[in-house]
Protein backbone atom coordinates (compact mmCIF):
# COMPACT_ATOMS: atom_id res chain seq x y z
CA UNK A 1 0.00 0.00 0.00
CA UNK A 2 1.34 3.51 -1.06
CA UNK A 3 1.60 5.80 1.96
CA UNK A 4 -0.22 9.16 1.02
CA UNK A 5 0.20 10.88 4.85
CA UNK A 6 3.82 10.11 6.53
CA UNK A 7 3.60 12.29 10.34
CA UNK A 8 7.16 11.70 11.65
CA UNK A 9 7.98 13.36 15.26
CA UNK A 10 5.64 16.33 15.09
CA UNK A 11 6.08 18.65 18.07
CA UNK A 12 4.40 22.05 18.38
CA UNK A 13 5.19 24.64 21.48
CA UNK A 14 2.77 27.42 21.82
CA UNK A 15 5.24 30.55 23.33
CA UNK A 16 8.56 31.24 23.93
CA UNK A 17 10.95 30.22 27.21
CA UNK A 18 10.15 29.36 30.22
CA UNK A 19 6.51 30.18 29.19
CA UNK A 20 6.22 27.90 26.66
CA UNK A 21 3.52 25.25 26.39
CA UNK A 22 4.21 21.86 24.47
CA UNK A 23 0.98 21.06 23.02
CA UNK A 24 2.13 18.28 20.72
CA UNK A 25 4.81 16.09 21.94
CA UNK A 26 6.59 14.21 18.88
CA UNK A 27 3.47 12.42 17.10
CA UNK A 28 4.15 9.65 14.17
CA UNK A 29 1.83 7.95 12.06
CA UNK A 30 1.29 7.33 8.80
CA UNK A 31 -2.23 7.07 6.68
CA UNK A 32 -1.82 4.68 3.37
CA UNK A 33 -3.80 5.00 0.20
CA UNK A 34 -7.68 4.72 -0.15
CA UNK A 35 -7.30 4.18 4.17
CA UNK A 36 -9.74 5.97 6.17
CA UNK A 37 -7.88 6.66 9.86
CA UNK A 38 -9.68 7.95 12.36
CA UNK A 39 -7.64 10.46 15.43
CA UNK A 40 -8.70 10.23 18.88
CA UNK A 41 -7.93 11.71 22.30
CA UNK A 42 -8.52 13.19 25.33
CA UNK A 43 -10.16 16.37 25.34
CA UNK A 44 -7.37 19.21 24.65
CA UNK A 45 -4.68 17.15 23.31
CA UNK A 46 -4.47 19.57 20.06
CA UNK A 47 -6.26 17.00 17.88
CA UNK A 48 -7.20 20.50 15.73
CA UNK A 49 -3.87 21.49 16.22
CA UNK A 50 -2.66 18.53 14.79
CA UNK A 51 -4.62 18.62 11.84
CA UNK A 52 -4.31 22.04 11.01
CA UNK A 53 -0.52 21.02 10.72
CA UNK A 54 -0.85 18.52 8.52
CA UNK A 55 -2.97 20.84 6.71
CA UNK A 56 0.03 23.32 6.39
CA UNK A 57 -2.23 25.86 8.12
CA UNK A 58 0.23 25.90 11.15
CA UNK A 59 3.82 25.58 11.36
CA UNK A 60 5.80 23.03 13.25
CA UNK A 61 8.15 23.01 15.78
CA UNK A 62 10.02 20.10 15.06
CA UNK A 63 9.26 16.97 13.00
CA UNK A 64 7.84 16.66 9.51
CA UNK A 65 4.70 16.06 7.48
CA UNK A 66 4.85 14.28 4.18
CA UNK A 67 2.17 14.29 1.67
CA UNK A 68 3.05 11.40 -1.14
CA UNK A 69 6.58 12.34 0.04
CA UNK A 70 6.74 15.56 -0.28
CA UNK A 71 7.72 17.59 2.73
CA UNK A 72 4.33 19.56 3.52
CA UNK A 73 5.20 23.57 4.28
CA UNK A 74 2.65 25.39 3.01
CA UNK A 75 -1.09 24.01 2.48
CA UNK A 76 -0.63 21.60 -0.11
CA UNK A 77 -2.36 21.27 -3.37
CA UNK A 78 -3.60 17.57 -2.32
CA UNK A 79 -4.65 18.35 1.04
CA UNK A 80 -8.60 19.70 1.54
CA UNK A 81 -10.17 19.98 4.51
CA UNK A 82 -13.60 19.82 5.88
CA UNK A 83 -13.73 22.26 8.84
CA UNK A 84 -16.40 21.62 12.32
CA UNK A 85 -18.13 24.83 11.79
CA UNK A 86 -19.92 24.18 8.43
CA UNK A 87 -21.56 27.57 8.68
CA UNK A 88 -18.59 29.57 8.77
CA UNK A 89 -16.28 28.22 6.56
CA UNK A 90 -18.93 28.36 3.75
CA UNK A 91 -19.30 31.88 1.70
CA UNK A 92 -22.86 32.89 2.59
CA UNK A 93 -22.15 35.16 -0.66
CA UNK A 94 -21.55 31.86 -2.93
CA UNK A 95 -24.55 30.22 -4.08
CA UNK A 96 -23.70 25.89 -3.10
CA UNK A 97 -22.85 25.18 -6.63
CA UNK A 98 -19.97 28.20 -6.50
CA UNK A 99 -18.92 27.65 -2.67
CA UNK A 100 -18.42 23.85 -4.51
CA UNK A 101 -16.62 25.06 -7.33
CA UNK A 102 -14.21 27.47 -5.09
CA UNK A 103 -12.76 23.85 -4.37
CA UNK A 104 -11.37 23.51 -7.72
CA UNK A 105 -9.40 26.98 -7.80
CA UNK A 106 -6.09 25.12 -7.38
CA UNK A 107 -6.50 22.56 -10.44
CA UNK A 108 -5.72 24.65 -13.79
CA UNK A 109 -6.95 24.05 -16.98
CA UNK A 110 -10.99 23.55 -16.97
CA UNK A 111 -13.47 26.17 -17.87
CA UNK A 112 -15.87 27.66 -16.51
CA UNK A 113 -17.94 25.20 -17.55
CA UNK A 114 -16.59 21.99 -16.85
CA UNK A 115 -16.12 23.18 -12.80
CA UNK A 116 -20.19 24.54 -13.06
CA UNK A 117 -20.68 20.58 -14.18
CA UNK A 118 -18.13 19.35 -12.04
CA UNK A 119 -19.60 21.45 -9.07
CA UNK A 120 -23.39 19.79 -9.79
CA UNK A 121 -22.27 16.36 -9.99
CA UNK A 122 -20.43 16.52 -6.31
CA UNK A 123 -23.85 17.95 -4.96
CA UNK A 124 -24.89 15.11 -6.61
CA UNK A 125 -22.90 13.09 -5.25
CA UNK A 126 -23.45 14.48 -1.41
CA UNK A 127 -27.22 13.88 -1.74
CA UNK A 128 -27.69 17.59 -2.83
CA UNK A 129 -28.61 17.22 -6.68
CA UNK A 130 -31.09 20.46 -7.36
CA UNK A 131 -29.72 22.59 -4.77
CA UNK A 132 -26.77 24.27 -6.89
CA UNK A 133 -28.67 27.71 -6.99
CA UNK A 134 -29.48 28.03 -3.28
CA UNK A 135 -27.23 29.44 -0.71
CA UNK A 136 -26.02 27.72 2.30
CA UNK A 137 -28.08 29.45 5.00
CA UNK A 138 -31.03 28.49 2.97
CA UNK A 139 -30.27 25.01 3.76
CA UNK A 140 -30.09 23.31 7.25
CA UNK A 141 -26.68 22.38 9.47
CA UNK A 142 -26.57 18.86 8.11
CA UNK A 143 -26.86 20.08 4.47
CA UNK A 144 -24.57 22.86 4.97
CA UNK A 145 -21.78 20.29 5.79
CA UNK A 146 -22.68 18.63 2.83
CA UNK A 147 -21.64 21.42 0.83
CA UNK A 148 -18.45 21.48 2.74
CA UNK A 149 -17.73 17.91 1.93
CA UNK A 150 -18.31 18.46 -1.63
CA UNK A 151 -16.61 21.37 -2.34
CA UNK A 152 -13.69 18.97 -0.80
CA UNK A 153 -14.33 16.31 -2.90
CA UNK A 154 -14.09 18.83 -5.84
CA UNK A 155 -10.79 19.46 -5.32
CA UNK A 156 -9.40 15.86 -6.11
CA UNK A 157 -7.23 15.73 -3.12
CA UNK A 158 -4.88 13.03 -2.13
CA UNK A 159 -6.02 13.30 1.42
CA UNK A 160 -9.20 14.58 3.29
CA UNK A 161 -8.92 15.93 6.45
CA UNK A 162 -12.32 15.69 8.42
CA UNK A 163 -11.73 18.56 11.48
CA UNK A 164 -14.94 16.66 13.79
CA UNK A 165 -17.13 17.68 10.71
CA UNK A 166 -20.45 15.93 12.65
CA UNK A 167 -20.05 17.54 16.18
CA UNK A 168 -21.98 20.10 15.38
CA UNK A 169 -25.07 18.20 13.94
CA UNK A 170 -27.59 16.33 15.62
CA UNK A 171 -27.74 12.97 16.25
CA UNK A 172 -29.79 11.54 13.85
CA UNK A 173 -28.12 13.70 11.29
CA UNK A 174 -25.01 12.28 12.51
CA UNK A 175 -25.42 8.71 11.70
CA UNK A 176 -26.24 10.08 8.28
CA UNK A 177 -23.47 11.72 7.58
CA UNK A 178 -21.03 9.09 8.83
CA UNK A 179 -22.83 6.87 6.05
CA UNK A 180 -22.56 9.11 3.88
CA UNK A 181 -18.85 10.11 4.58
CA UNK A 182 -17.90 5.97 4.44
CA UNK A 183 -19.68 5.67 0.88
CA UNK A 184 -18.36 8.83 -0.68
CA UNK A 185 -14.74 7.25 0.72
CA UNK A 186 -15.49 4.49 -0.89
CA UNK A 187 -16.76 5.49 -4.20
CA UNK A 188 -13.98 7.99 -4.65
CA UNK A 189 -11.60 5.72 -3.36
CA UNK A 190 -10.99 8.67 -0.96
CA UNK A 191 -8.22 8.43 1.66
CA UNK A 192 -9.16 10.37 4.59
CA UNK A 193 -7.83 11.76 8.15
CA UNK A 194 -10.66 12.06 10.83
CA UNK A 195 -9.89 13.86 13.69
CA UNK A 196 -12.81 13.31 16.76
CA UNK A 197 -13.46 13.48 20.46
CA UNK A 198 -16.09 10.98 19.70
CA UNK A 199 -14.49 7.18 20.28
CA UNK A 200 -17.50 5.56 18.77
CA UNK A 201 -17.48 7.66 15.82
CA UNK A 202 -13.82 6.94 15.40
CA UNK A 203 -13.88 3.06 15.62
CA UNK A 204 -17.40 3.06 13.23
CA UNK A 205 -15.55 5.16 10.49
CA UNK A 206 -12.60 4.15 10.52
CA UNK A 207 -10.14 0.93 9.07
CA UNK A 208 -7.67 2.39 11.82
CA UNK A 209 -8.22 4.29 14.80
CA UNK A 210 -4.92 6.77 16.31
CA UNK A 211 -5.07 7.18 20.00
CA UNK A 212 -3.25 9.79 21.63
CA UNK A 213 -2.20 10.72 24.89
CA UNK A 214 -2.90 13.93 26.63
CA UNK A 215 -0.90 16.38 26.38
CA UNK A 216 2.05 16.96 25.59
CA UNK A 217 0.59 14.70 23.17
CA UNK A 218 1.97 11.69 21.55
CA UNK A 219 0.94 8.39 20.17
CA UNK A 220 -0.22 5.78 22.66
CA UNK A 221 -1.21 3.25 20.40
CA UNK A 222 -3.00 2.12 17.07
CA UNK A 223 -5.61 -0.20 16.50
CA UNK A 224 -6.68 -1.63 13.54
CA UNK A 225 -10.28 -2.24 12.91
CA UNK A 226 -10.92 -5.08 11.11
CA UNK A 227 -14.79 -5.06 9.87
CA UNK A 228 -13.92 -4.42 6.29
CA UNK A 229 -15.22 -1.29 4.26
CA UNK A 230 -19.18 -1.54 4.54
CA UNK A 231 -20.62 -0.20 7.88
CA UNK A 232 -23.89 -0.60 9.22
CA UNK A 233 -24.82 1.56 12.14
CA UNK A 234 -26.74 -1.21 13.91
CA UNK A 235 -24.64 -4.36 13.07
CA UNK A 236 -21.49 -2.76 13.17
CA UNK A 237 -22.09 -1.27 16.57
CA UNK A 238 -22.94 -4.77 17.66
CA UNK A 239 -20.65 -6.73 16.74
CA UNK A 240 -17.68 -8.13 18.96
CA UNK A 241 -15.08 -6.83 16.92
CA UNK A 242 -16.62 -3.35 17.20
CA UNK A 243 -17.02 -3.26 20.92
CA UNK A 244 -13.65 -4.19 21.46
CA UNK A 245 -11.95 -1.72 20.14
CA UNK A 246 -14.49 0.71 21.21
CA UNK A 247 -13.72 -1.09 24.93
CA UNK A 248 -9.61 -0.67 24.05
CA UNK A 249 -10.04 3.67 23.17
CA UNK A 250 -12.53 3.80 25.63
CA UNK A 251 -9.83 2.49 28.65
CA UNK A 252 -7.17 4.81 27.22
CA UNK A 253 -8.96 7.50 26.80
CA UNK A 254 -10.58 7.47 30.55
CA UNK A 255 -7.31 6.62 31.83
CA UNK A 256 -5.45 9.79 30.18
CA UNK A 257 -8.30 11.74 31.77
CA UNK A 258 -8.11 10.45 35.23
CA UNK A 259 -4.58 11.02 35.15
CA UNK A 260 -4.23 14.57 33.99
CA UNK A 261 -5.15 17.67 36.64
CA UNK A 262 -8.26 18.82 36.34
CA UNK A 263 -7.23 22.05 34.86
CA UNK A 264 -6.28 20.43 32.21
CA UNK A 265 -9.43 19.08 31.11
CA UNK A 266 -10.68 22.52 31.16
CA UNK B 1 -39.18 33.75 2.17
CA UNK B 2 -40.97 34.13 -1.40
CA UNK B 3 -40.50 37.71 -3.43
CA UNK B 4 -44.54 37.94 -2.20
CA UNK B 5 -44.25 38.06 1.12
CA UNK B 6 -41.34 40.20 0.59
CA UNK B 7 -43.18 43.04 -1.90
CA UNK B 8 -46.00 42.86 1.10
CA UNK B 9 -44.12 43.60 3.57
CA UNK B 10 -42.52 45.99 2.24
CA UNK B 11 -45.99 47.83 1.26
CA UNK B 12 -46.93 47.93 4.48
CA UNK B 13 -43.71 49.80 5.87
CA UNK B 14 -44.42 52.28 2.91
CA UNK B 15 -48.53 52.19 4.44
CA UNK B 16 -47.08 52.86 7.85
CA UNK B 17 -44.82 55.76 6.74
CA UNK B 18 -47.53 57.46 4.73
CA UNK B 19 -49.68 57.07 7.95
CA UNK B 20 -46.86 58.98 9.88
CA UNK B 21 -46.51 61.52 7.61
CA UNK B 22 -50.10 62.81 7.79
CA UNK B 23 -50.51 62.28 11.09
CA UNK B 24 -47.13 65.00 12.07
CA UNK B 25 -48.81 67.13 9.27
CA UNK B 26 -52.31 67.10 10.99
CA UNK B 27 -51.23 67.73 14.65
CA UNK B 28 -48.31 70.85 12.73
CA UNK B 29 -51.79 72.22 11.07
CA UNK B 30 -53.33 72.17 14.71
CA UNK B 31 -50.83 73.79 16.70
CA UNK B 32 -50.81 76.55 14.03
CA UNK B 33 -53.93 77.24 13.48
CA UNK B 34 -54.38 76.71 17.43
CA UNK B 35 -52.38 80.11 17.87
CA UNK B 36 -50.55 78.67 20.89
CA UNK B 37 -47.13 80.03 18.74
CA UNK B 38 -47.46 83.09 16.60
CA UNK B 39 -48.17 82.40 12.93
CA UNK B 40 -45.30 84.45 12.38
CA UNK B 41 -42.57 81.74 13.22
CA UNK B 42 -44.82 78.73 12.62
CA UNK B 43 -47.19 79.43 9.66
CA UNK B 44 -49.65 76.82 8.46
CA UNK B 45 -49.31 73.82 6.17
CA UNK B 46 -50.45 75.66 3.07
CA UNK B 47 -48.43 78.44 4.02
CA UNK B 48 -45.82 76.22 3.51
CA UNK B 49 -46.34 74.46 0.57
CA UNK B 50 -46.83 77.71 -1.39
CA UNK B 51 -43.64 78.79 -0.26
CA UNK B 52 -42.16 75.53 -1.69
CA UNK B 53 -43.91 75.75 -4.71
CA UNK B 54 -42.67 79.44 -5.64
CA UNK B 55 -39.04 78.35 -5.07
CA UNK B 56 -39.87 75.60 -7.19
CA UNK B 57 -41.17 77.87 -9.64
CA UNK B 58 -38.94 80.06 -9.85
CA UNK B 59 -36.29 77.49 -10.26
CA UNK B 60 -33.95 78.69 -7.30
CA UNK B 61 -34.73 75.68 -5.04
CA UNK B 62 -34.30 72.95 -7.70
CA UNK B 63 -30.63 74.31 -8.68
CA UNK B 64 -30.00 74.48 -5.22
CA UNK B 65 -31.07 71.02 -4.63
CA UNK B 66 -29.23 69.55 -7.30
CA UNK B 67 -25.99 71.55 -6.01
CA UNK B 68 -26.12 70.36 -2.55
CA UNK B 69 -27.31 66.71 -3.79
CA UNK B 70 -24.51 66.15 -6.08
CA UNK B 71 -21.91 67.59 -3.42
CA UNK B 72 -23.46 65.31 -0.72
CA UNK B 73 -22.84 62.23 -3.05
CA UNK B 74 -19.75 62.57 -4.71
CA UNK B 75 -18.74 63.26 -1.57
CA UNK B 76 -19.91 60.39 0.17
CA UNK B 77 -18.90 58.09 -3.00
CA UNK B 78 -15.61 58.87 -2.05
CA UNK B 79 -15.23 59.22 1.86
CA UNK B 80 -16.52 55.40 1.22
CA UNK B 81 -13.92 54.84 -0.88
CA UNK B 82 -11.34 56.27 1.20
CA UNK B 83 -12.93 54.89 3.86
CA UNK B 84 -12.33 51.32 2.49
CA UNK B 85 -9.63 52.13 1.51
CA UNK B 86 -7.80 52.95 4.52
CA UNK B 87 -9.56 49.90 6.67
CA UNK B 88 -8.10 47.77 4.11
CA UNK B 89 -4.66 48.94 4.74
CA UNK B 90 -5.21 48.87 8.51
CA UNK B 91 -6.29 45.04 7.83
CA UNK B 92 -2.59 44.05 5.81
CA UNK B 93 -0.61 46.36 7.73
CA UNK B 94 -0.92 46.48 12.01
CA UNK B 95 2.35 49.27 12.05
CA UNK B 96 -0.10 51.49 9.81
CA UNK B 97 -3.17 50.35 11.98
CA UNK B 98 -1.59 50.90 15.12
CA UNK B 99 -0.33 54.60 14.01
CA UNK B 100 -3.56 55.78 12.45
CA UNK B 101 -5.93 55.15 14.84
CA UNK B 102 -4.73 57.48 16.75
CA UNK B 103 -5.15 60.08 14.41
CA UNK B 104 -8.46 58.67 13.60
CA UNK B 105 -9.58 59.39 17.27
CA UNK B 106 -8.49 62.68 16.79
CA UNK B 107 -10.05 64.06 13.81
CA UNK B 108 -13.39 61.71 14.11
CA UNK B 109 -15.37 64.22 16.69
CA UNK B 110 -14.79 67.07 15.01
CA UNK B 111 -18.00 69.01 13.84
CA UNK B 112 -18.10 69.89 10.68
CA UNK B 113 -18.77 73.89 11.45
CA UNK B 114 -15.47 73.94 12.95
CA UNK B 115 -14.10 72.81 10.19
CA UNK B 116 -15.35 75.81 8.11
CA UNK B 117 -13.55 79.03 9.13
CA UNK B 118 -9.40 77.58 8.64
CA UNK B 119 -10.67 75.14 5.50
CA UNK B 120 -12.17 78.52 3.59
CA UNK B 121 -8.11 80.25 4.35
CA UNK B 122 -6.76 77.29 3.24
CA UNK B 123 -8.91 75.95 0.43
CA UNK B 124 -11.02 79.08 -0.34
CA UNK B 125 -14.72 78.79 -1.45
CA UNK B 126 -14.83 76.45 -4.38
CA UNK B 127 -15.07 72.29 -4.89
CA UNK B 128 -12.49 71.68 -2.61
CA UNK B 129 -13.84 73.20 0.45
CA UNK B 130 -16.90 70.65 -0.08
CA UNK B 131 -14.90 67.88 -0.57
CA UNK B 132 -12.61 68.62 2.38
CA UNK B 133 -15.24 69.10 4.91
CA UNK B 134 -17.30 65.78 3.51
CA UNK B 135 -14.22 63.58 3.61
CA UNK B 136 -13.19 64.17 6.74
CA UNK B 137 -16.24 63.98 8.35
CA UNK B 138 -17.93 61.37 6.29
CA UNK B 139 -15.36 58.84 6.10
CA UNK B 140 -15.06 57.41 9.79
CA UNK B 141 -18.12 55.20 9.56
CA UNK B 142 -17.08 53.55 6.38
CA UNK B 143 -13.71 53.28 7.74
CA UNK B 144 -14.62 51.91 11.49
CA UNK B 145 -16.86 49.51 10.36
CA UNK B 146 -14.37 48.34 7.56
CA UNK B 147 -11.55 47.71 9.95
CA UNK B 148 -13.90 45.79 12.54
CA UNK B 149 -15.99 43.48 9.33
CA UNK B 150 -12.42 42.76 8.13
CA UNK B 151 -11.01 41.62 11.82
CA UNK B 152 -14.25 39.75 12.01
CA UNK B 153 -14.06 37.51 8.94
CA UNK B 154 -14.12 33.75 10.31
CA UNK B 155 -10.79 31.84 10.87
CA UNK B 156 -12.67 28.95 8.91
CA UNK B 157 -13.66 31.43 5.49
CA UNK B 158 -9.63 32.55 5.79
CA UNK B 159 -8.11 28.86 6.34
CA UNK B 160 -10.75 28.03 3.14
CA UNK B 161 -8.98 30.49 1.16
CA UNK B 162 -5.18 29.57 2.50
CA UNK B 163 -6.00 25.71 1.19
CA UNK B 164 -6.62 27.30 -2.02
CA UNK B 165 -3.58 29.28 -1.86
CA UNK B 166 -5.11 32.70 -2.16
CA UNK B 167 -2.60 35.21 -2.50
CA UNK B 168 -2.68 38.41 -0.05
CA UNK B 169 -4.92 40.23 -2.43
CA UNK B 170 -7.28 37.39 -4.11
CA UNK B 171 -7.65 36.56 -0.53
CA UNK B 172 -8.99 40.11 0.03
CA UNK B 173 -11.13 39.98 -3.28
CA UNK B 174 -12.33 36.90 -3.18
CA UNK B 175 -13.07 36.37 0.73
CA UNK B 176 -12.29 39.60 2.98
CA UNK B 177 -14.18 42.17 1.40
CA UNK B 178 -17.41 40.39 0.46
CA UNK B 179 -17.54 39.31 4.13
CA UNK B 180 -16.84 42.77 5.21
CA UNK B 181 -19.06 44.37 2.70
CA UNK B 182 -22.53 44.24 4.82
CA UNK B 183 -21.09 45.75 7.71
CA UNK B 184 -19.22 48.62 5.58
CA UNK B 185 -22.59 49.24 3.89
CA UNK B 186 -23.74 49.98 7.27
CA UNK B 187 -20.99 52.68 7.65
CA UNK B 188 -21.86 54.15 4.44
CA UNK B 189 -25.75 54.27 5.17
CA UNK B 190 -24.58 55.82 8.56
CA UNK B 191 -22.50 58.35 6.64
CA UNK B 192 -24.63 59.66 4.24
CA UNK B 193 -26.56 61.11 7.06
CA UNK B 194 -23.54 62.45 8.30
CA UNK B 195 -22.71 63.71 4.66
CA UNK B 196 -25.60 65.88 4.07
CA UNK B 197 -25.44 67.86 7.23
CA UNK B 198 -21.93 68.57 6.33
CA UNK B 199 -22.87 70.51 2.82
CA UNK B 200 -25.44 72.15 4.21
CA UNK B 201 -23.49 73.20 7.23
CA UNK B 202 -20.86 74.22 4.93
CA UNK B 203 -23.07 76.04 2.22
CA UNK B 204 -24.98 78.13 5.37
CA UNK B 205 -21.23 79.22 6.50
CA UNK B 206 -18.77 79.73 3.81
CA UNK B 207 -21.14 78.56 0.25
CA UNK B 208 -22.47 80.93 -2.84
CA UNK B 209 -25.13 78.55 -3.63
CA UNK B 210 -26.79 75.07 -2.89
CA UNK B 211 -29.46 74.93 -0.24
CA UNK B 212 -27.50 75.68 2.81
CA UNK B 213 -26.93 79.14 1.33
CA UNK B 214 -30.27 79.52 0.60
CA UNK B 215 -31.59 78.53 3.51
CA UNK B 216 -29.51 81.14 5.69
CA UNK B 217 -30.52 83.91 2.85
CA UNK B 218 -34.48 83.33 3.38
CA UNK B 219 -33.85 83.36 7.13
CA UNK B 220 -32.09 86.61 7.06
CA UNK B 221 -35.11 87.66 4.88
CA UNK B 222 -37.04 86.33 7.27
CA UNK B 223 -39.14 84.42 4.79
CA UNK B 224 -40.22 81.66 7.64
CA UNK B 225 -42.61 79.70 5.08
CA UNK B 226 -39.12 79.22 2.96
CA UNK B 227 -37.09 78.37 5.76
CA UNK B 228 -39.34 75.47 6.94
CA UNK B 229 -40.08 74.84 2.94
CA UNK B 230 -36.41 73.93 3.02
CA UNK B 231 -35.88 71.97 5.89
CA UNK B 232 -38.59 69.97 4.56
CA UNK B 233 -36.40 69.47 1.56
CA UNK B 234 -32.83 68.54 3.82
CA UNK B 235 -35.23 66.09 5.40
CA UNK B 236 -36.72 64.37 2.22
CA UNK B 237 -32.83 64.21 1.05
CA UNK B 238 -31.74 61.95 3.37
CA UNK B 239 -34.74 59.77 2.35
CA UNK B 240 -33.90 59.93 -0.97
CA UNK B 241 -29.77 59.40 0.09
CA UNK B 242 -31.03 56.18 1.64
CA UNK B 243 -33.12 55.21 -1.37
CA UNK B 244 -30.06 55.31 -3.25
CA UNK B 245 -27.59 53.48 -1.14
CA UNK B 246 -30.16 51.05 -0.74
CA UNK B 247 -30.48 50.11 -3.95
CA UNK B 248 -26.43 49.45 -4.28
CA UNK B 249 -26.54 47.55 -1.15
CA UNK B 250 -28.99 45.34 -2.82
CA UNK B 251 -26.91 45.46 -5.83
CA UNK B 252 -23.49 44.36 -3.86
CA UNK B 253 -24.99 42.20 -0.47
CA UNK B 254 -28.28 41.21 -1.79
CA UNK B 255 -27.24 37.76 -0.07
CA UNK B 256 -27.36 39.41 2.82
CA UNK B 257 -30.21 41.46 2.94
CA UNK B 258 -31.95 38.10 1.92
CA UNK B 259 -30.44 36.14 4.82
CA UNK B 260 -30.65 38.68 7.77
CA UNK B 261 -34.63 39.00 6.43
CA UNK B 262 -35.00 35.08 6.31
CA UNK B 263 -37.35 34.19 8.72
CA UNK B 264 -34.91 31.71 11.25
Amino acid sequence: MDIVLKVDGLTKSYGRGADAVKVLGGISFEVGQGEFVSVVGPSGCGKTTLLFAIAGLHSLTSGSVRLKGQLVTAPPRGVAVVFQDYSRSLFPWKNNRDNVAFGMARIAGRSTGEKRARAEAMLEAVGLGGFGDKYPWQLSGGMQQRVAIARALASESELLLLDEPLAAVDAQTRSDMQDLLLDIAIRFRQTCLLVTHDVDEAVYMADRVVVLTRRPTTVDHEIRIGLGKKRDQIATRENPVFLKARHDVMTSIRNFRAAAPADALA
Amino acid sequence: MSAGSLTSFSALHRLNAVVSFLVIAAAWQLVAISGVVPAKYFPDIPAIASAFWSMLASGELPGAELRTLTRALTGLAGASILGIGLAVLSDLSPVFRRGFAPVAALVQPIPPAALVPMAVFMLGLGPRLYAFIIILVTVWPPYFNGVAALAGVPGEQIRSGQMMALGRWQMLWQIKLPAALPEIFAGIRYASTISLIAVVVAEMLAGHDGLGFLLIRKAFAIRIPEVYALMFVCALNGILMNGIIGLLRWQLTGWHMRMTEQPA
